[in-house]
């Protein structure tokens, strides 16, 4: 016990000094997501009175409830719902469809290579490097074209279009270490190029399922830049529609409003965050992935 | 007409030839086991027979039907695969059931199958698990079924055993030779072990570099190999290969060997008529270790013994045997001994060889030196 205990307590003050940095940086992490929860439930005259680190003196969902339902972005007051659920629906389908474009080209790409594979990939790649803001006029011009602009439709296929490039890359490099063996065992036992992909490869994908869609979950969510340029008014993203809300507030600054209105629009990637993560580590750790 | 005909095939990548015109005839229940070092195209060509790869030049003939063009899954072939390629997110009863679902069998028959297949291979508690939970032996076992239960004209095995440990691979290479007998399926089989090849084949075809050196049965590919490729690749330890001078004795053939200090004399039994023309020039002789023995062991019914005594360079006992190596044309030589032969390096003792089971080389082509009558094997191809 003597003999152990230098060394014992020096490793025991090492952590502590660790832990205490780790708790420093978390808490610096953490105040803005402080200071947004508890401004949200606060009332108008306690946020005045200035300390903003304080917990509310008393707790009000009145800010929450106006968020939602009847806070006055633009010139209608009906709160930030209308453009959460614009944004749910701008959300699923271009993840889902950018997603199984990629599996799809993942999959040729990998098991079913033509001449010029690679630059396919590569041109694919490349696409990941451009920036939004270079695209934003000729994606304008071809959602005129298109009739789509102005549209949630419109939105989601420049977010399909947008997406493709990233999630290509997901799925070609996770299949490209996918044993070309079964593809071949597959083809010897009379199944075809979809039967493939949906019963052998998609099965197995799943730890790059959730990658894919917790990154475009995030992307398309979290997007202002299309969101603004190619939905304005009644069609427009919750992005956009929590930017409008805390700009066009005459008078009095509302806020615990725009707080709230704000933890609206980060909940979802949050949950997505919680729950897939859950599942990215379990499909991980049963070892079902390797054949 | 041969059950599976391999006409002429060539395989090109590109610039590379990888299949340099093979020519294979097997008959219904032959076990073909295709054998030779790595990159010798002998996965490829399993592959151009299953229909993974193309074929550039020739034709495959599987009972009479040309399959070329055939698509892999209506040539009636099941392979399995050296990873064992199992589905990894279905059950073994799936991955078992796949192909015969592929081909719209109807549920209740398909479980009446993979019943049937996971009794033969003694699987039937595992139906339910998935590939990850199996030991190597048992994903062995699960990628055979998935072969069997289709009952195909003709298996392929692409070195199914290479992934296991030594000792499950004796056991089911017993097995897959047990199978065998009780199904009298048709197989090709991919190995570059020269033991596999010899325990399981019925037709043993060596390959090198894309070219097919020899085909035969075991015995005949071991004791009358074709050329000097064949006679160092099949056996272990591998056939003693000595640098020789054929001189006239008598109006007959004698070789003759240098050993560490004088010349031994070896009569010349087999292709004594080829070797006439062989006087006065250098030939490479091959001995198997067997063929050289202590003069008690020596095979004096059948063999042709020629006694000499040599000094032992080396003493290897393994156990069953005592291999003995002495110095004869320059290199170490192996002689199989009875265990237990109290010798020592640097003695010298009576080494009884049996020449009537010596083949000769021309040390230049390196092919063998052989009458024209006593050529029991396909002669090989020249087609380069």
């Amino acid at each position: 016990m003597s003999a152990a205990s230098p060394t014992a307590r020096r490793g025991l003050a090492t952590r502590a000094v660790l832990y205490a940095i780790l708790a420093l940086f978390a808490i610096v992490y953490l105040m803005p997501l402080y200071v947004m929860l508890t401004t949200s439930f606060k009332t108008l005259e306690e946020i005045h009175q200035g300390n903003m680190l304080a917990l509310p003196g008393q707790w009000t969902l009145d800010p929450w409830r106006e968020a939602w339902g009847s806070a006055c972005i633009g010139l209608e007051c009906n709160g930030v719902h209308g453009y959460f659920f614009n944004s749910i629906k701008i959300v699923v389908p271009a993840v889902l469809i950018s997603g199984l474009l990629g599996a799809f080209n993942g999959y040729v790409l990998t098991k079913w290579k033509f001449r010029g594979h690679k630059i396919v990939f590569g041109l694919m790649l490349f696409s990941c490097f451009i920036p939004f803001q270079i695209i934003l006029l000729p994606m304008a011009r071809v959602l005129g074209i298109l009739h789509l602009a102005n549209s949630t439709g419109g939105l989601v296929l420049v977010h399909i279009v947008y997406g493709i490039g990233f999630t290509t890359l997901f799925f070609r490099n996770f299949y490209a270490s996918f044993p070309d063996e079964l593809v071949r065992a597959a083809q010897l036992d009379g199944a075809g190029f979809f039967t493939i992909f949906f019963r052998i490869l998609l099965p197995a994908s799943v730890p790059i399922i959730v990658v894919t869609i917790i990154w475009q979950f995030t992307n398309v969510w979290n997007d202002f830049l299309f969101g603004v340029s190619f939905a304005s008014g009644d069609s427009a993203p919750i992005t956009v529609a929590l930017n409008n809300l805390v700009n066009s507030s005459t008078g009095v600054k509302a806020y615990n409003v725009n707080m709230a209105a704000a933890m609206v629009a980060a909940v979802p990637t949050l949950i997505v965050y919680i729950l897939a993560g859950k599942y990215f580590l379990r499909g991980l750790m049963s070892g079902s992935v390797k054949g | 007409m041969s059950f599976l005909h391999i006409n002429n095939v060539h395989k090109r990548f590109g610039e590379t030839h990888v299949l340099k015109g093979i020519d294979i005839a097997i008959e219904q229940g032959d076990f073909l086991v295709l054998v030779g070092p790595s990159g010798c195209g002998k996965s490829t060509l399993l592959n151009m027979i299953a229909g993974l790869d193309s074929i550039s030049e020739g034709e495959l003939l599987l009972d009479g039907r040309c399959i070329n063009d055939v698509h892999p899954s209506r040539r009636d072939i099941a392979m399995v695969f050296q990873s064992y390629a199992l589905y990894p997110s279905m059950t073994v009863a799936g991955n078992i059931g796949f192909g015969l679902e592929m081909r719209k069998v109807p549920r209740k028959q398909r479980r009446e199958a993979v019943d049937r297949v996971a009794k033969l291979l003694q699987i039937e508690n595992l139906l339910d698990r998935k590939p990850g939970q199996l030991s190597g032996g048992q994903r062995q076992r699960v990628a055979m079924g998935r072969a069997l239960v289709r009952d195909p004209q003709l298996f392929l095995f692409d070195e199914p055993l290479s992934n296991l440990d030594a000792k499950l691979r004796v056991d089911m290479r017993t097995e897959i030779k047990q199978l065998h007998q009780r199904l009298g399926t048709t197989i090709v089989y991919v190995t570059h072990d020269q033991i596999e090849a010899m325990t399981l084949a019925s037709r043993i075809a060596v390959m090198r570099g894309g070219e097919l050196q020899q085909l035969g049965t075991p015995q005949a590919v071991y004791d009358d190999p074709n050329n000097l490729f064949v006679a160092g690749f099949m056996g272990s330890p591998s056939m003693n290969l000595i640098k020789a001078r054929i001189v006239e004795q008598g109006g007959l053939p004698v070789a003759q060997v240098a050993t560490d200090d004088s010349t031994l004399t070896l009569p010349v039994v087999r292709d004594r008529d080829a070797l006439r023309d062989w006087c006065d020039r250098d030939v490479i002789l091959g001995l198997r270790p067997e063929a050289i023995t202590d003069p008690a062991s020596a095979n004096h019914g059948e063999g042709n013994i020629h006694e000499a005594e040599l000094p032992v360079a080396l003493v290897e006992p393994t156990g069953a045997d005592l291999y003995v190596v002495t110095t004869l044309g320059g290199t170490h030589v192996n002689a199989r001994m009875r265990p237990g032969t109290p010798l020592r390096s640097g003695e010298r003792t009576r080494f009884a060889f049996d020449v009537s089971r010596m083949v000769v080389f021309d040390p230049d082509s390196e092919q063998r030196i052989r009458d024209e009558r006593t050529a029991e094997t396909t002669p090989l191809e020249e087609t380069a």
